[in-house]
């Protein structure tokens, strides 16, 4: 048997999941606030024994890459990088931007997943079916709501980490436009993680282990001198399709 | 018993295979050279080179041993104290190596890992093990500890710095004397031309206490360059010897005074602070035990040592290290 791990320790919610190509075996999302550290490896080895995949089934690792909190992400990238070095695992890395859209695909509507950045600012990008394909359609934004939406002049369906003061500043800013998921299904869980990192590795070359870095975004405070690239959005025939499901 | 060791506290990428809790198999050190730019660490930078250089060097650290992952018995990495984004690298990707290859992860505190440098060899023959119980100098930029060792990881913390740390102290007194960085060496160089009685300078520790506070000491060094300034060409050689005598005075004072008053056998160094060679002899003129300091690439921050320490930490119980990590994680 082979299956996918999936971890995601973006933001101060984790998840971890187990795919086995065909179906999410099992899932675990919590609020770990900055017990990411505490709290990983023990829900990992729950997982495993719970849907009863010992590790040496595990041959595919993804990770959610960010935008989000750098020393959260670092949490589950470290982890991943050394389950995939001790275990011989391809490992992936995807963005937990296109995580969040990806299960509002078949809305057909313009999806903004929204994440929080601190100091009232948020992650962003914008989703969108195009040719009967679904991928993100604008580089990765960190900015105050309203900057966001400025981008936006259709109806848009916002999901992510949303609270009640960003939803109403996101209906005072667009009216009617602005849609929103519900709660539950606005939520970032690793079994969607596992589906796109599945396909991910099953149609391309595998990413060197050294490769995988954090999608950043911000540079550090205080005089970085990291030249982290603003994130283009990927060209169409790299973009996120809809992974092809076993017919 | 093999153990891949890896230390991830601050500003060096280091990974080390150790034998039995003494003998080096492989100790790949990569210090980051973002920070000479800025003058100083900045947390962020420096965990996010910490995640670049993890695999690479925990690949080039297995290759240089000669071993698999296979032949290894045990991952270890520090857990604390130490820069919480940094730490957070190295102990994560060690749990992910030690749950994918079957073996036990044991969280090492970094304070006991520059103890258990004393341990190590990497030559033919093998030196004795030090003798117990100890006192322990711990002196680094980040470190100004006084350690009691009782036995195998039982430890007592005698005394440690209420402001900066030994080494921050010499970095900040180099660049107001215009020397180079790492301030230690640059000091030490310039002292051996100059009057360590040139200037009075306030003492470095606290009466009745094992704590150092080299602030103070510091401050009176800019007061005494600048008034020196208004009078022509500053004596470099006089003021860094001054200085220097002033923190090694205030070190082997409370080093001996702790040797006479727990009757120790021996006495450790350890930190990069440990190289100077005027704070070894001003400790060995003051204790009639033996004085033991690591070379310095093992005084300085490395994976070697948390190996060591691992070994030491399988073998005796001591206190258990938090699931996650710490960034003010105590000794004992
Ligand atoms: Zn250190």
């Amino acid at each position: 048997m082979s299956a996918l791990l999936a971890l995601d320790t973006s933001t101060e919610w984790a998840s971890v999941a187990i795919y086995d190509g065909t179906a999410v075996l099992g899932e675990e999302t919590w609020h770990a606030q900055r017990r990411h550290a505490e709290e990983l490896f023990p829900t990992i080895e729950r997982i495993l024994s719970h849907t009863r995949v010992p590790m040496a089934s595990i041959t595919k690792i993804a990770v959610a890459t960010g935008p989000g909190s750098f020393t959260g992400l670092r949490v589950a990238i470290a982890a991943a990088q050394g389950l995939a070095r001790g275990s011989g695992a391809t490992l992936v890395g995807v963005s937990t931007l296109d995580v969040l859209a990806y299960p509002h695909a078949s809305s057909k509507l313009r999806t903004c997943p929204l994440l929080p950045a601190g100091r009232g600012e948020f992650y962003a990008a914008l989703y969108q079916e195009r040719n009967r394909k679904w991928a993100r359609r604008s580089p990765f934004i960190v900015g105050p709501l309203l900057d966001i939406c400025r981008q936006i002049g259709t109806h848009t369906l916002f999901v992510g980490e949303i609270d009640a003061e960003a939803e109403s500043t996101l209906r005072d800013l667009l009216g009617p436009l602005a849609l929103f998921a519900a709660p539950a299904s606005r939520m970032r869980r690793a079994g969607y993680l596992a589906e796109l990192g599945w396909t991910e590795i099953a149609e391309r070359k595998q990413q060197p282990l050294g490769a995988l870095e954090p999608i950043y975004v911000r540079q550090p405070a205080a005089g970085g001198t990291f030249a982290q690239p603003f994130a283009a959005p990927p060209a169409d025939d790299q973009a996120l399709g809809l992974p092809k499901r076993p017919s | 018993m093999r153990i891949l060791a890896i230390e991830t506290s601050c500003d060096e990428t280091a990974v080390a295979v150790v034998e039995d809790g003494r003998r080096i198999r492989a100790n790949v050190i990569a210090t980051q050279l973002a920070h000479q730019a800025t003058g100083g660490i900045i947390p962020e930078v420096a965990a996010r080179e910490h995640l670049r250089s993890i695999d690479p060097i925990t690949d080039k650290a297995l290759r240089d041993a000669g071993v698999e992952l296979k032949a290894v018995d045990a991952v270890a990495a520090t857990v604390g104290p130490g820069l919480v984004g940094c730490l957070l690298v190295g102990a994560n990707y060690g749990r992910g190596l030690a749950l994918a290859a079957g073996l036990p992860f044991i969280g090492v505190n970094h304070l006991e890992g520059h103890v258990y440098a004393n341990w190590l060899y990497d030559t033919e023959d093998v030196p004795p093990e030090p003798e117990l119980p100890a006192v322990v100098l711990v002196v680094s930029g980040a470190h100004s500890d006084l350690v009691l060792m009782e036995a195998h990881r039982r430890f007592r913390l005698l005394g440690r710095t209420i402001d900066d740390a030994a080494g921050e102290a010499f970095d900040k007194v180099a660049r107001l004397l215009g020397l180079g960085f790492p301030g230690g060496p640059e000091i030490e160089r310039a002292a051996k031309d100059g009057n360590p009685s040139a200037y009075p300078l306030p003492k470095a520790w606290l009466a009745d206490r094992y704590d150092f506070s080299f602030s103070g000491l510091k401050t009176a060094t800019l007061r005494l360059v600048r008034s020196l300034e208004e009078k022509g060409p500053v004596p470099v050689g006089d003021v860094a010897a001054s200085f220097q005598k002033a923190v090694v005075d205030a070190l082997a004072e409370k080093t001996a005074r702790a040797v006479a008053e727990h009757g120790v056998r021996s006495v450790m160094l350890g930190g990069g602070v440990a190289a100077n060679t005027a704070l070894r002899a001003e400790i060995q003129r003051r204790v009639a035990v033996p004085l033991r300091v690591p070379p310095l690439r093992l005084c300085t921050d490395n994976g070697a040592m948390v190996g060591a320490a691992a070994f030491y930490s399988l073998r005796h119980r001591g206190p258990e290290m938090p699931a996650g990590v710490r960034s003010n994680l105590p000794l004992a």
